[in-house]
């Protein structure tokens, strides 16, 4: 078990290495002055002319270190992670990056799980009915809308929910994550303007979630319902709700689990373009935003916590595979 | 029969999926080939024409509010679209075949670097990486990110071929090959290549959709190339501009069409490949046990079939089991009568192929689809369980008539432990039974098969082989049957285990006085065990009778030679095989199956199948010969008396 744990925690600080070190150096292997290009968007945005820009980038890159060689740069990009520090936003000076991920992924991880866990549940439930030979036939039929839907980026259904109930339906909110004038308080006011304002994001990721996940649960029932044990236990006489349940559901439920975690530790990217549509102040849009004005470090910052959480993610499914498939914990006692 | 046939055949040969697929993608590659020829392109520049128009004659699908014509735009960008795709894909999938080639030959340190860094890739989100790189680009190219999206994609490519060929060395052509002096990388190019085909257009079609979504997501987030016209930056533009708040839906609706429409027309390709890289999964599945024509006669007869007049324990009357190919249709089981005897051990052998799994599951009505009950009778003590209802014949599982399973390794199942799978089946037959009572039973039948009461806490995977087997079999007799199948119960074992498990068997046999069929492969071990015997020749059965008299005096070519083939503990003669191939079933010998491979075949073997007499009573055989001779012409004379007895002791348990 030992060994287990101490492989899959060495894995895991692999993948925060390999991932990070190449967060540090791809964009430094594109030509381009990122400081200038973002020195130029604000000296523009602010609307002043002749402003010694040269002057300024050079403060900047004295200021992080970029003028540094490039190994040095590599031991202070490490030294800052470590300390969970993504360094000042270059279009905000004072604001640091930290600062504008803490306000943006309380967003993204309200609206995110509460939509994740919802598609898992109705998908697995959907996928589960659609493997079983008893379900009604309507359901039997939903299988090429669901294929069709979760073939669609889901992104793309976002415009048309916009669209239909915030255009013209007027039903929801078009963007934002509250209402300006809802002075945001723990109160139940406040809990419904936010919640209003998160349905349509949500809604596209159910949508393409529910056809993904009631898909993949299918296909897992199919082959689980071949295998020999669905067909001893059928030998025992036992009624096929129990066999559906105890011996198919059970055991499908594993791979879907796995799913389940790994969506979790995408939860921070997968709603980047959703996001940027509705304008939600999550870290999508921070980002949507930060690309837009070439604030550099923001970029990179929200990139290195999307690695991070994914790579957290996967190490929390490893260890906690062990408990729920027994064949696991014992093989590697 | 033959409707189902037909339509079967048709069902399977064409492909729904991969022809939507193709049709919807051809339909907007052709427009994406042809409309720029056709559309003038200065009506896609900015200030070309009048902004914010709805859809008329003149402008079919409107225009933008930055006075471009949405249709033109909409032609012009679908080329740059599906060449980005294309050109990920090519890369992604070329990375991916290469690296992947490697993990699975040179196994051990390439094989973990790869695995590594595709570890790395499957981690990381995919997109933010892109936009890290692409975001500092001045002008992104499309060689330059479809080049990006490739190496962040190949490892889903590179897992499977790396499995593929993994599975592919394996198997025995490769190791032929081997063995004919081909160097690894000729059985690589030879044999494993041309394996990774259908693999490879899959991981294609796969790679050129995420290269696809991952530029158009990087598009309509800004990042793309302004100039030209994209579907990703069509709708960056039109979200850019409000053009969803401002109702303009006749912008941001024509690229988003045509963007699900590739995405969907590159699903149904996906799934249509599918159908060549995995052709064991039915695509129709017909859930049905039972053929139409079956379930017909079952529905007409009153739900309490009427008890016939039967013999013995179990009476199989021209039974027929029929496997729903792509193919064709295949008898597995082909018009098979015979009855067991209360308390008879009755061993029936045949080679792989020859229907004897098939015809254990049908006895106890579990065929599944593709295979499917044709007809027939199976009367146990009089009751047709192919005319009873679902939960009749659930009733009588276990109870009456219970099966001992092939694989016993994989009949339990892995994540639930041993206990709840042995108790199951009493709850299933008499509901609210008593805990105590019930783990007093539960100890009680582990104690016959010899297995210690504590692993009822253990998982499946803690037992080893013959402990499994003994699970099943405690399964199969714990509620006292009258009859139990079975197959080929301990041919996943070793001859030691293998003998205690079968002397067990015996012993419970005798206990419960039982009637027990025993299905295998292995000569000796039925001759050891049972009483009679039926030979199982492709489908047909070809001779019955007693032990005794069959191997005294076998009348059928195919049991002779499998008696021949048994060896001798006195080593006077040497051991014979039987020469060729068992049959296909699909494409089985005219007249007798058996007549290629028979020593004695005659004309009439050729053309005429021998039809299933009987001699005396007890005794069956399906042979022209018999008709001739009444007895087989001399083959050299072997004894049988060593046969029978057991050949050393071995403890039991």
């Amino acid at each position: 078990m030992l060994s287990y744990l101490g492989k899959r925690v060495f894995q895991f600080l692999l993948i925060i290495f390999i991932a990070n070190s190449l967060t540090f150096l791809l964009p430094r292997m594109i030509p381009g002055d990122p400081i200038l290009e973002a020195m130029q968007i604000k000296a523009a945005a602010a609307g002043r002319q002749n402003v010694d820009i040269q002057a300024w980038v050079a403060t900047y890159n004295e200021k992080f270190g970029l003028n540094e060689p490039l190994w040095k740069q590599y031991l202070i990009y490490w030294r800052d992670l470590i300390r969970f520090d993504f360094g000042y936003s270059l279009l905000d000076y004072p604001a640091t990056v930290v600062s504008k991920l803490k306000g943006a992924i309380p967003w993204t991880l309200g609206f995110m799980s509460v939509a994740i866990f919802f598609a898992f549940i109705v998908g697995t439930t959907l996928g589960a009915l659609l493997a079983w030979p008893r379900s009604p036939r309507l359901v039997q039929g939903m299988v090429p809308f669901l294929m069709v839907i979760s073939a669609i980026p889901f992104y793309l259904f976002s415009l048309a929910m916009i669209w239909i109930f915030g255009v013209e339906l007027r039903l929801l909110p078009t963007g934002g994550g509250h209402s300006p004038i809802q002075m945001l308080a723990w109160n139940w006011a406040t809990f419904v303007d936010i919640a209003r304002h998160a349905i349509l994001p949500a809604l596209s990721l159910v949508l393409f979630g529910i056809g993904a996940w009631a898909l993949s649960m299918r296909a897992t029932m199919v082959s689980v319902l071949g295998e020999d044990y669905i067909t001893f236990a059928q030998a025992k006489g036992l009624p096929e709700r129990q066999i559906f349940l105890r011996y198919g559901v059970r055991n499908a439920l594993l791979p879907q689990a796995t799913g389940l975690a790994i969506s979790f530790g995408l939860i921070l990217s997968s709603g980047i373009l959703v996001e940027a549509f509705f304008n939600y102040p999550g870290i999508g849009s921070l980002m949507f935003n930060a690309i837009n004005q070439k604030d550099y470090f923001v970029i990179n910052g929200t990139v290195s916590i999307m690695v991070i959480c994914a790579a957290t993610a996967l190490l929390i499914v490893d260890l906690i595979y062990p408990l729920i498939d027994p064949r696991i914990r014992y093989r590697n006692k | 029969m033959t409707i189902a046939k037909t339509k079967n055949k048709k069902a399977s040969s064409f492909n729904t999926s991969l022809v939507i697929g193709i049709t919807i993608l051809s339909l907007i590659i052709l427009v994406g080939l042809i409309g720029p020829l056709l559309v003038d392109k200065n009506m896609a520049r900015v200030g070309a024409v009048k902004p914010n128009l709805p859809p008329s004659s003149e402008n079919y699908f409107g225009t933008d509010s930055q006075g471009r014509d949405v249709f033109t735009t909409l032609v012009l960008a679908i080329p740059p679209t599906l060449r980005t795709g294309l050109i990920a894909g090519v890369i992604s999938v070329t990375i991916g075949l290469v690296l992947g080639l490697m993990a699975g030959f040179f196994s051990g340190g390439a094989d973990s670097i790869i695995r590594t860094f595709s570890d790395v890739l499957v981690a990381v989100p995919a997109l933010a990486f892109m936009i890290l790189v692409v975001a500092r680009m001045e002008k992104p190219s499309i060689i330059a990110v479809a080049f990006v999206v490739g190496l962040l994609t190949w490892s889903g490519t590179a897992r499977g071929i790396r499995s593929q060929v993994l599975s592919i060395r394996e198997r025995s052509y490769a190791a032929v090959a081997r063995a004919n002096g081909e160097t690894e990388l000729e059985v690589l190019f030879r044999e494993v290549m041309p394996n990774l085909l259908p693999l490879m257009m899959a991981s294609f079609i796969g790679a050129v959709t995420a290269g696809i979504g991952i530029v158009m997501a990087l598009e309509v987030l800004g990042l793309g190339n302004n100039v030209i016209p994209t579907l990703g930056m069509m709708i960056f533009w039109s979200q850019r501009f409000s053009a969803v708040l401002r109702g303009m839906y006749w912008w941001w609706t024509p690229p988003i069409v045509t963007i699900a429409g590739i995405f969907i027309g590159l699903f149904f390709l996906s799934q249509g490949l599918d159908r060549y890289i995995n052709p064991n999964i039915p695509q129709n599945q017909k859930r049905k046990r039972i053929s139409p024509a079956m379930s017909k006669k079952r529905t007409s007869e009153p739900a309490t079939a009427k008890v016939k007049e039967a013999q013995g324990v179990l009476q199989v009357n021209n039974l027929q089991v029929v496997y729903e190919t792509a193919a064709g249709t295949v008898k597995a089981v082909d018009d098979v009568s015979f009855t067991i005897q209360p308390g008879e051990r009755m061993g029936l052998i045949g080679e792989s192929g020859s229907g004897k799994t098939t015809m254990a599951t049908a006895l106890m009505r579990l065929s599944r689809p593709p295979a499917y009950i044709a007809g027939g009778e199976i009367l146990l003590e009089g009751v047709d369980l192919l005319s009873i209802s679902d939960q009749d014949i659930r009733k009588i599982r276990l109870k009456e008539i219970a099966l001992m399973p092939q694989a016993a390794m994989n009949s339990l199942n892995p994540v639930i432990r041993v206990g709840p799978q042995l108790r199951d089946g009493f709850k299933a037959h008499f509901g609210n039974i008593d805990q105590k009572e019930l783990d007093n039973h539960v100890n009680e039948i582990l104690r016959k098969v010899g297995l210690r009461p504590e692993i009822v806490e253990r998982y499946p995977h803690q037992l080893s082989g013959g402990m499994k087997q003994r699970v099943a079999m405690a399964v199969a007799i714990s509620l006292k049957p009258k009859i139990i199948i079975a197959d080929e119960p301990t041919s996943a074992l070793d001859v030691v285990v293998q003998k205690q498990v079968m002397l067990t068997l015996s012993r419970l046999q005798q206990e419960l006085n039982a009637a027990v069929l025993l299905i295998g492969h292995d000569m000796g071990l039925i001759t050891q065990f049972a009483d009679t015997i039926g030979v199982l020749y492709a489908g047909k059965l070809v001779e019955r009778g007693t032990i005794e008299d069959v191997l005294e005096n076998p009348y059928h070519p195919y049991a002779r030679l499998l008696i021949d083939s048994l060896p001798s503990v006195e080593g006077k003669r040497d051991l014979i095989g039987i020469p060729g191939l068992p049959p296909e079933l699909l494409n089985l010998p005219s007249g007798c199956a058996f007549h290629p491979r028979c020593p004695f075949a005659m004309e009439i073997c050729h053309s005429d199948k021998p039809v299933l007499q009987s001699p005396s009573e007890g005794r069956q055989v399906a042979c022209h010969l018999y008709e001739k001779y009444e007895r087989l012409p001399s083959i050299p004379s072997i004894r049988v008396d060593h046969l029978l007895a057991p050949s050393e002791p071995i403890q039991e348990g």
